[in-house]
C-alpha cells in the first residue's frame, strides 16, 4: 500500500522532473546492518523537496543531482550526502542517544523504553561482560539502582540478588530468571558471552504480568541473535590471576606461644618455636582462570543464526579447588512465511569441579602457627607439643582443629553437571497488528559427583600418635559415595498480541494469554560403599564370567533414591497499554495463578497491576525549551505472589530405624512436620513513583524512583512450640515486612572532541526493611547464624518487630573489666556481668541486621581514538557483620596478631581486649563489625588495534582488566561480602568457613572477522 | 487458517479452566501423604508407628551426649572426663553444678523427649484407625505407646518437675485450647498421675517378655510396665505399691554373671526388663555417638563422662562390679583390648565400661545398649520398700542375692536405719552408669552431702549441691520463651 503511495507520489512529481534539472534520486536507506531503515526522511534543501523511505528504506526525491541531500532519522545520526543520478545506497549510523528507540524486554513482549510506565534496568552485553566473572548477575553488582547483588569468589557459587529490598525471609528469596522465555532460578550455566540484554523488572507495573513469582523482582535475560548480511565471527580470549583482596595478618609462632601461655598460666609453649607455620598460605596458591569464546553470526533474508562455544576455566586460589566450564549456542531465526516467524534456541553447558571444603580456610584460621605442615618424620603435622613446648609428633594434644593441608589433601570429590536449554517460538501474524505467539521452553540437568573419604589414612593422619593397628578392623578402609541427580522443567506460553492505532493518537496494545510452567520432579540417587580400591579406575568393575556388573551390594552403607516432589503453575494473564497523543501513558495487568504447592483451596491468586505515564517534554509547553530533552513521570500500583514453597501436604516420615533386639531392622512411621493447611501465596503489595529525565542534549541522563513494598503475610519457616514435639520447620504466614526505599541514577555523557568522548555515571539506593508485625504469636522462634559451637547470632521471634530482617541478637559487649581481665556485657539493668551471669533470655538484643541500608555504585569512563578507559565502583552503608571465625577461639587456636600485641595483664589494665581465656565466648557485639564497604569493582583500558573494515580482521580490541583492585573496608576480615548460602538466617553475613573476596588481574582480546 | 488459531486459542483456555485444578494436583513423591493412612492399614504398618517412639531412643539428643551430661556427669558418679579445654559444650558446668536456664543439654533432653512423646500420641491416635491390622496387635501395639509415654514423662518429671502433659497431637492452626495444652506446666502430682494412668493401661494389655519374638525382646512388656510402675511409687514413696507392684514383675532371674550383661551375650537377658537396643553391624543403627563420646580419648573417643574417684572408693573389697563397670587405664579387656596408659593428651584415668562395644569400638551407632530396668533393681526397690515399712529382716535377704552375685557376702546391716544406706549404697554400685544415680541422690535427700564428698582434681573441696534448686535441672529458656508467662522457671534459675 505505501509502495503505491509512494508510487503514486512519484507520478505527482513527475512533472516538475519533466519542467526543470531536477530528476528523481533513488536510492536505499540502510542501518549498519544492511537492513532498510523505514520512515526515514530525506530532504533537499535546494530543490525544497523531501520524502520519507518505505518499508524496505527505498526512497525516490525529486531532486537535482549533486545537491546535497539530508538523511535524518530518529535514533540515527542525520547524514548528508551528495546526490547522485544513479541508485545510492545510504547507511545510517546508530545515534549515541539511543534512548526514544531503545526497545526493552517486557514480560512476554517488547516496547519502547519511552512508552513503559514502569521502571526498568536495562543492561547490555558490554555491561554484563566488562567485569570477566562468570555469572552475569556478579558482574551487574553496583549498575542498578535497587539491585543489591551478594556475591562469592568461590568458583561455581551463585551471588544473591535483592531488588528493592527483602520482602520474604525464608520462602524463596531469590528473584525469578527469564532466559529466553524460560523460567529458571539460576544462570551459572549461561555464558554472559551470549547474553544480548540483561533486564531487571522492579516495580509492579512490569512484575506483575508474572503475577506468580514476581514478588522478589524478574530478571529478563536475552541472549544474541544473528545479524546483518554476511557471516561474521567473534573470538574473544582471556587470562588472568586472582590473588585473596585482603588477608588477616594471623599471630606468628612466638606470639601464638606467649598468648596461649599467658591464657594457660603456665609456660607450655616454647616462646622460641622452631617452625612459623602460615597456613593461610599452606592452603592457597595464586588463582588463574581464563575464558575462550568464539561465536558466528549472520543472517540471511529468512534466516538470523548465531552459534557461540565458549570455555571458562578456573584454578582457585584454594589448593585443588578446580572449576570449569563448557558451554555451546545455537540461536536461530526462521521466517517461514511472510507471517510466520519461528525463533529457536538451544544451549548445552557441560560443568566440572572439585570442590573442596571451605571449612579449610576456618582451619588455617584457628590451627596454630607453632605445628608444621608435615613432621620431620613425614607424617601430617598435628597439634601435639612436646615437654620442651614445640610442636612434636610425639608430644600431646593442645587444641582441636584439624591440619588444614592433610584436610584439603584427603578431601576427593569431583562433580560434574550438565544444563541442557532449549526452546521454540512461533510468531503468527493472523490480521495486521495481531499476532499470536506459542513458546516452548526446556531445561534438563543432570548431575553427577563422587566423593572419596581415605578414612583410615586420615584417621591416621589426624594424630601422629597412631599406629596402623589401632584402626578398627570394623571400621571402613575407605568411602566412595557416588550421587546423581537430574530434573526436566519446561514452560509453555500461548498469548495473543493486539496492537492498534486508532484515530492517530490512540495507541493500544492488548495482550492475553496462558501459561503453565512445570518443575519436574527432581530424581536424586546416592550411593555410599566401603572399601574399593584405591585406584579409581577400579570402583565400577564388570563381571565378564557372568555378563554383568560386580554385585557390591555387601558393601554398601548407605543408599538413597529420591524423587522430589514435582510442582505445577497455571496461569492466566493480561496485559492492555495505552498511549494518548504519544505522551499519556496507561498500563494496566492482570493475571491469575493456580500453585499446585497449595492446598486445593489456597492455589488460586490474582495479581493486579495499573501503571501510569507522562511524557512531560511532549506537550507543547515544553517541546521548545532548550536543554531540557526528556521529563518522563511514571507512577504503579500492584500486587505480586511468591509460592516458593515446598509441597504442602502433611507427610509421614517413613525409613528404617530401629532393631528391637534381634537383625531384623524395623520400619518406622512419624510425622515429623507440621503443615499449616490455609498456607496460600505471599502477597507483596507495592506502590512506586519514579522520572526519568534527560538534560543539555540528553547529556545529562538520569532518574529517581520512590517505592513502598509491602509484604503483609510474610511466609517464614517456623518451628512449632518444643512441647509439641515436631522439631521441623514449617513454612507459614506469620508477619508483615515493609521495603521503603529510593533509588537514585545519573549519568553524564560528552563529546569534548570528536576523538575524546567520556561518561561519568552513579547510582544510589537506599532502603529500609523493616519486620512491622508478626500476626501468628503462637509461632516459635527462628534462632539463626550458629557459629557451631552452642552460640547463635541471629533470632527472628515476636520480640524482632521493628527490625529488619535478618538482624542480629546478641549480647552487647560493655568491654574488660579492669581488675581481671574478663569479658563484661551488659544485662538488661545495664549492669556490666561476666557471660555467666547473662540471662539467656533477658539479657540479648537486636544490634542490626545483615541487610544494608544503602547500596551505590559509580561508573567512570573515556573513549580517547583507539582507547577506552573504565572504572565502576560499588559499595554498601548500613550492614552488619559478624567475625563468626574469631569468634571461635574458646582454647588453643591461633590468634590474630593484633591481639598478642595488647591483651589485659595484671600491668597493662586499660588494654581494649581481654585477658587470654579458654572458654567459649558468648555471642556479642564484641564480634560484631560494621560491614561498610567501597571497593573498585572493575578497572579497564582497552585498545582496539587501527584496522581497516574491510581486511581479515573487521576488528580487534586488546584489554587488560582489574576487578576488584580497592577496597576500603571497616570489617578486620576477609571480606564485608558473605553471602554464604544467601539465607539470611543462616551464615549469610557472618565469616565463618567464607571464601575470601578475590583481586583478578586479566588481560584479553576480542576479534572480530 | 487465522481463524483456526484463534478457536485453538479459545477453546485452549477453556480446556485450561474446566481441568486447571485437576491439573494442579500433583502426586507427591517425597514423603507419605497422611491422605495415604491406608498404605499403613495392615500389621506392618500399624507396628511401624510404635518403632519410631523407640527409635527416637538411639537419638543423639534423646540417650547420648546431652543426656550422658545431665543424668550421668552431674552425678557424683562421673566427672565430666575429656581434657580439662574440652568443655563439650557445657559438660564443664553440669559437672560442677553451675549450669544455668540456657544449659544445651537440659534443653535438647526436654527437647527429645517431647518428640518422643508426640510420637507416642501419634500412634495413639492413628492406632485406632488401622481397621485391617490385626485388633489383638494393635491393643498390644497402644500397650508399647503408653508404656513408653510414661517412660518419657517420668524423665520429665525427674528433671524437670511438673511439666506440660501433651496427650494429643493438635491439628494447625492450634486452638486455644491445645495452645494451653502445650505451654502450661502441670504440678508434679498431675504427672505422676498421668504416668501411672499410663502405665496401669500399659500393664493391663502387654504381653510377657518371654512372649515376644526373638527379634522383638526389647519391646516394652508387662514386666517393663510393673517394673517402671513400681518405680514410680518409689520417687513418691508409695511403698505398699512399690512391693505390690515388684511382686507382678515375673519370669525374670538375676544374671549369674555382671560383667557379661553389659556385653552383647547380655543383650536382653533374663534380667534385662527393659533396654535400648543399638545394633552395629550394617546397616547400624545404635545409640548415636553414645560409645564414642564416652571413649577412650585419643584411642576411639572422646572420654566424656569418666567414673569418678567417689564411686571408685564406694566399691567394697572383691566387688566384681566394680572392674564390671569401670574401664581402667592400662588394663587388657576382655576381648584382648589394650587400654593404653595414662598420657598428658589423654589424662582420663577411668571410663565408662557400659558405653563400650567391643565390635564396632570407635562406630558413631554401636552395639551398645542401655539398660534401663533391670530384675537386680526390682529387688532393691522392693528390699526399700519393704524396709521403709518395717519389715527390714525381709528386706536384708533381697539385698544379699545382689550382693552375692557381686562376690559379695551378706550385708553387716541389721537395723532399718543401716540397712536404708546399705541398700542406697547397693544401688549406686549396682546401677552405676545406667542414669539413676543423680536422681536417687535427689530423690533420697543424700544429695547436698554425697556432692560436698565428691572430691577430685578439679574439685578439692566437692561440689555445692544447693537445696531447694539442684533438684531441678531448668526448663528450657526456649521454652519459657514462648510460653510467655503460662509457665515459669524452676526455682533458683533465671
Amino acid at each position: 500500500m505505501k509502495n503505491f503511495i509512494f508510487s503514486f507520489l512519484a507520478l505527482l512529481l513527475l512533472p516538475t522532473y519533466m519542467m526543470g534539472q531536477a530528476q528523481a534520486i533513488k536510492g536505499k536507506v540502510v542501518d549498519s546492518s544492511g537492513m532498510g531503515v523505514p520512515g526515514a526522511i530525506i530532504s533537499a534543501s535546494e530543490s525544497r523537496a523531501s520524502a520519507d523511505a518505505d518499508f524496505d528504506g527505498n526512497f525516490i526525491i525529486n531532486a537535482k543531482v549533486g545537491e546535497t541531500l539530508k538523511i535524518s532519522m530518529l535514533g540515527f545520526d542525520s547524514v548528508s550526502i551528495t546526490a547522485t543520478s544513479i541508485p545510492m545506497t545510504i547507511t545510517l549510523k546508530e545515534a549515541g542517544d539511543t534512548s526514544l528507540k531503545e526497545v526493552v524486554v517486557i514480560g512476554y513482549g517488547t516496547r519502547k523504553k519511552i512508552d513503559n510506565t514502569s521502571a526498568i534496568t536495562s543492561l547490555k552485553a558490554e555491561d554484563v561482560t566488562r567485569t570477566k566473572v562468570l555469572n552475569a548477575s556478579q558482574a551487574i553488582q553496583g549498575k542498578a539502582a535497587g539491585v543489591q547483588v551478594t556475591s562469592s569468589d568461590a568458583p561455581g557459587s551463585t551471588p544473591s540478588v535483592v531488588i528493592r529490598g527483602l520482602g520474604t525471609a525464608l520462602g524463596g528469596r531469590n528473584p525469578l530468571y527469564i532466559v529466553d522465555g524460560m523460567p529458571t532460578e539460576n544462570i551459572n550455566n549461561i555464558n554472559t558471552n551470549d547474553i544480548t540484554s540483561y533486564e531487571i523488572l522492579k516495580d509492579a507495573s512490569s512484575l506483575a504480568i508474572y503475577g506468580t513469582r514476581a514478588a522478589n523482582g524478574v530478571i529478563i535475560i536475552t541472549t544474541k541473535k544473528g545479524k546483518g548480511d554476511k557471516i561474521s565471527v567473534e573470538v574473544e580470549s582471556f587470562g588472568g590471576v586472582r590473588t585473596p583482596l585482603k588477608k588477616v595478618k594471623m599471630a606468628d609462632a612466638n606470639q601464638y606461644a606467649s598468648y596461649s601461655n599467658a591464657s594457660l598460666g603456665t609456660n607450655r609453649f616454647s616462646t622460641n618455636q622452631p617452625v612459623n607455620t602460615n597456613w593461610f598460605d599452606e592452603i592457597t596458591r595464586t588463582g588463574t582462570y581464563t575464558q575462550n569464546n568464539i561465536s558466528i553470526s549472520g543472517a540471511s533474508e529468512n534466516v538470523k543464526y548465531f552459534f557461540s562455544a565458549g570455555n571458562y576455566q578456573e584454578k582457585a586460589i584454594l589448593n585443588g579447588l578446580d572449576y570449569s566450564r563448557t558451554s555451546f549456542r545455537n540461536n536461530n531465526e526462521f521466517k517461514l512465511s511472510k507471517k510466520v516467524t519461528l525463533n529457536q534456541n538451544f544451549s548445552f553447558t557441560s560443568a566440572n569441579s572439585t570442590p573442596k571444603p571451605l571449612s579449610a580456610f576456618t582451619n588455617a584460621y584457628k590451627q596454630s602457627p607453632i605445628v608444621p605442615v608435615r613432621f620431620a618424620n613425614g607424617q601430617y603435622g598435628a597439634p601435639f607439643a612436646d615437654a620442651s613446648g614445640v610442636a612434636s609428633p610425639k608430644g600431646t594434644s593442645f587444641n582441636n582443629v584439624g591440619n588444614p593441608v592433610s584436610q584439603l589433601d584427603f578431601y576427593n570429590e569431583q562433580q560434574r553437571s550438565i544444563t541442557l536449554q532449549g526452546g521454540l517460538k512461533l510468531d503468527y501474524e493472523i490480521l495486521e497488528g495481531l499476532k499470536f505467539t506459542s513458546q516452548f521452553n526446556g531445561e534438563y540437568y543432570t548431575w553427577k559427583n563422587y566423593n572419596f573419604e581415605d578414612s583410615k589414612n586420615a584417621w591416621l593422619a589426624a594424630n601422629p600418635t597412631r599406629k596402623d593397628g589401632d584402626y578398627s578392623s570394623t571400621d571402613p578402609i575407605n568411602l566412595l559415595t557416588r550421587g546423581r541427580e537430574q530434573y526436566f522443567n519446561w514452560n509453555l506460553s500461548n498469548y495473543l498480541t493486539y496492537n492498534k492505532v486508532f484515530a492517530k493518537i490512540h495507541d493500544v496494545e492488548l495482550t492475553a494469554g496462558i501459561e503453565t510452567s512445570v518443575k519436574g520432579p527432581r530424581e536424586k540417587l546416592v550411593i555410599t560403599r566401603k572399601n574399593v580400591s584405591p585406584d579409581s579406575n577400579y570402583w565400577s568393575l564388570y563381571n565378564a564370567k557372568d555378563a554383568k556388573g560386580v554385585d557390591y551390594s555387601g558393601t554398601v552403607t548407605n543408599l538413597q533414591d529420591i524423587v522430589f516432589n514435582e510442582s505445577k503453575l497455571a496461569s492466566y494473564f493480561g496485559r492492555f497499554q495505552y498511549k494518548l497523543m504519544d505522551r499519556y501513558l496507561v498500563t494496566g495487568t492482570i493475571r491469575r495463578d493456580g500453585s499446585s504447592n497449595f492446598a486445593k483451596d489456597y492455589r488460586w491468586g490474582t495479581f493486579p497491576s495499573v501503571g501510569l505515564g507522562w511524557i512531560m517534554t511532549k506537550e507543547s509547553f515544553l517541546s521548545d525549551v532548550k536543554g531540557v530533552n526528556l521529563i518522563k513521570f511514571r507512577g504503579s500500583w500492584g500486587k505480586l505472589g511468591n509460592q516458593n514453597v515446598p509441597l504442602n501436604s502433611q507427610s509421614y516420615n517413613s525409613g528404617l530405624n530401629s532393631y528391637l533386639g534381634g537383625s531384623i531392622l524395623y520400619e518406622g512411621t512419624s510425622i515429623t512436620s507440621q503443615i499449616d493447611p490455609t498456607l496460600t501465596w505471599e502477597i507483596t503489595e507495592e506502590s512506586s513513583a519514579g522520572v526519568d529525565f534527560e538534560f543539555l542534549d540528553s547529556r545529562l541522563k538520569g532518574s529517581f524512583d520512590v517505592y513502598n513494598k509491602n509484604t503483609d503475610n510474610v511466609i517464614l519457616y517456623v518451628k512449632p512450640y518444643p512441647t509439641s514435639g515436631i522439631t521441623t520447620a514449617s513454612p507459614s504466614h506469620v508477619g508483615e515486612v515493609s521495603n521503603k526505599g529510593y533509588e537514585i541514577s545519573l549519568r553524564w555523557d560528552d563529546k569534548i572532541t570528536e576523538d575524546l568522548s567520556y561518561w561519568v555515571g552513579g547510582n544510589f539506593s537506599h532502603n529500609k526493611n523493616e519486620l512491622t508485625s508478626l500476626k501468628d504469636v503462637s509461632l516459635s522462634q527462628v534462632v539463626g547464624g550458629n557459629l557451631g559451637n552452642g552460640q547463635d547470632t541471629k533470632l527472628l521471634y515476636n520480640n524482632s518487630v521493628g527490625q529488619p530482617l535478618g538482624s542480629f541478637y546478641l549480647y552487647e559487649y560493655a568491654g574488660v573489666d579492669p581488675a581481671n581481665g574478663n569479658m563484661l556485657y551488659y544485662n538488661a539493668a545495664g549492669a556490666k556481668v561476666t557471660q555467666d551471669a547473662l540471662s539467656a533470655t533477658a539479657d540479648k538484643k537486636y544490634v542490626g541486621s545483615i541487610l544494608p541500608k544503602a547500596n551505590y555504585g559509580i561508573s567512570l569512563g573515556l573513549v580517547y581514538k583507539n582507547i577506552d578507559f573504565s572504572v565502576d565502583g560499588y559499595g554498601t552503608g548500613g550492614a552488619k557483620v559478624y567475625n563468626g571465625k574469631k569468634a571461635q577461639r574458646f582454647g588453643g587456636e591461633n590468634i590474630e596478631a593484633s591481639m598478642t600485641n595488647d591483651y589485659w595483664t595484671p600491668t597493662n589494665t586499660t588494654s581494649s581486649n581481654p585477658r587470654p581465656f579458654n572458654t567459649v565466648p558468648v555471642a556479642s557485639t564484641y564480634y560484631m563489625e560494621s560491614a561498610d564497604f567501597f571497593r573498585i569493582n572493575n578497572i579497564t583500558v582497552g585498545y582496539k588495534l587501527p584496522l581497516k573494515g574491510d581486511q581479515f580482521i573487521s576488528s580487534c580490541r586488546i584489554y587488560l582488566n582489574a576487578i576488584n583492585p580497592f577496597i576500603t573496608q571497616k570489617f578486620s576480615g576477609f571480606s564485608p561480602e558473605l553471602n554464604a548460602d544467601g539465607d539470611p538466617y543462616k551464615l549469610q553475613g557472618v565469616e565463618l568457613d567464607a571464601y575470601p573476596t578475590l583481586r583478578s588481574f586479566v588481560i584479553g582480546a576480542n576479534l572480530k572477522f | 487458517m487465522k481463524k483456526i488459531y484463534i478457536s485453538i486459542f479459545v477453546l485452549s483456555a477453556f480446556t485450561f479452566t474446566g481441568c486447571a485444578d485437576d491439573y494442579l494436583d500433583v502426586k507427591q513423591t517425597e514423603t507419605i501423604s497422611t491422605d495415604d493412612t491406608e498404605l499403613f492399614n495392615n500389621d506392618s504398618g500399624a507396628k511401624s508407628f510404635v518403632v519410631s517412639i523407640y527409635s527416637k531412643f538411639l537419638d543423639w539428643d534423646m540417650s547420648s551426649f546431652g543426656w550422658v551430661g545431665l543424668a550421668s556427669i552431674t552425678s557424683d558418679d562421673a566427672d565430666k572426663g575429656s581434657t580439662p579445654s574440652d568443655t563439650g559444650t557445657d559438660k564443664d558446668v553440669l559437672d560442677a553444678l553451675t549450669y544455668n536456664a540456657s544449659n544445651p543439654s537440659a534443653e535438647s533432653t526436654f527437647n527429645a523427649n517431647y518428640d518422643g512423646i508426640n510420637r507416642c500420641n501419634q500412634a495413639l491416635a492413628i492406632l485406632p484407625k488401622l481397621d485391617k491390622a490385626d485388633p489383638a496387635l494393635r491393643e498390644r501395639l497402644m500397650g508399647e505407646a503408653k508404656f513408653l509415654r510414661a517412660f518419657m514423662y517420668f524423665t520429665l518429671v525427674k528433671c524437670y518437675g511438673g511439666v506440660p502433659i501433651v496427650d494429643r497431637i493438635s491439628s494447625i492452626p492450634l486452638s486455644a485450647e491445645d495452645k494451653a495444652m502445650q505451654l502450661t506446666r502441670k504440678s508434679t502430682a498431675d504427672v505422676y498421675a498421668f504416668i501411672e494412668k499410663d502405665l496401669t493401661e500399659a500393664a493391663a494389655v502387654l504381653p510377657n517378655k518371654s512372649q515376644y519374638a526373638a527379634d522383638e525382646k526389647a519391646k516394652a512388656s508387662k514386666g517393663a510396665a510393673y517394673a517402671l510402675l513400681a518405680k514410680v511409687n518409689l520417687y513418691q514413696k508409695k511403698w505398699q505399691k512399690v512391693i505390690d507392684n515388684c511382686n507382678l514383675v515375673t519370669g525374670y532371674a538375676i544374671s549369674p554373671d555382671y560383667a557379661k550383661m553389659f556385653r552383647l551375650e547380655g543383650e536382653n537377658d533374663g534380667e534385662s526388663i527393659f533396654e535400648i537396643n543399638g545394633v552395629g553391624s550394617v546397616p547400624a543403627r545404635g545409640i548415636q555417638g553414645y560409645s564414642n563420646t564416652q571413649g577412650v580419648r585419643d584411642a576411639w573417643g572422646w572420654g566424656f563422662n569418666q567414673p569418678s574417684q567417689s564411686l571408685v572408693n564406694a566399691y567394697e573389697v572383691g566387688d566384681v562390679r566394680k572392674n564390671a563397670t569401670i574401664i581402667f587405664r592400662g588394663t587388657t579387656l576382655y576381648d584382648g583390648r589394650v587400654i593404653p596408659v595414662i598420657s598428658e593428651d589423654d589424662p582420663n584415668p577411668r571410663y565408662n565400661f557400659k558405653a563400650y562395644s567391643s565390635a564396632y569400638t570407635s562406630a558413631w551407632e554401636t552395639d551398645a545398649n542401655i539398660k534401663y530396668l533391670r530384675y537386680a533393681e526390682v529387688l532393691l526397690m522392693k528390699a526399700e520398700a519393704l524396709n521403709e515399712l518395717g519389715q527390714t529382716s525381709e528386706a536384708i535377704p533381697l539385698l544379699n542375692i545382689i550382693r552375692h552375685r557381686a562376690g559379695l557376702g551378706d550385708t553387716p546391716a541389721t537395723s532399718q536405719a543401716a540397712v536404708r544406706t546399705a541398700i542406697w549404697k547397693e544401688r549406686r554400685v549396682e546401677l552405676a552408669f545406667e542414669f539413676d544415680r543423680f536422681f536417687d541422690l535427689v530423690r533420697t535427700g543424700q544429695a547436698k552431702d554425697a556432692f560436698a564428698a565428691d572430691k577430685s582434681a578439679a574439685f578439692p573441696n566437692g561440689k555445692v549441691f544447693t537445696v531447694g534448686k539442684n533438684e531441678l535441672f531448668p526448663i528450657p529458656s526456649s521454652f519459657l520463651l514462648v510460653a510467655e508467662g503460662m509457665s515459669s522457671q524452676n526455682p533458683g534459675y533465671n
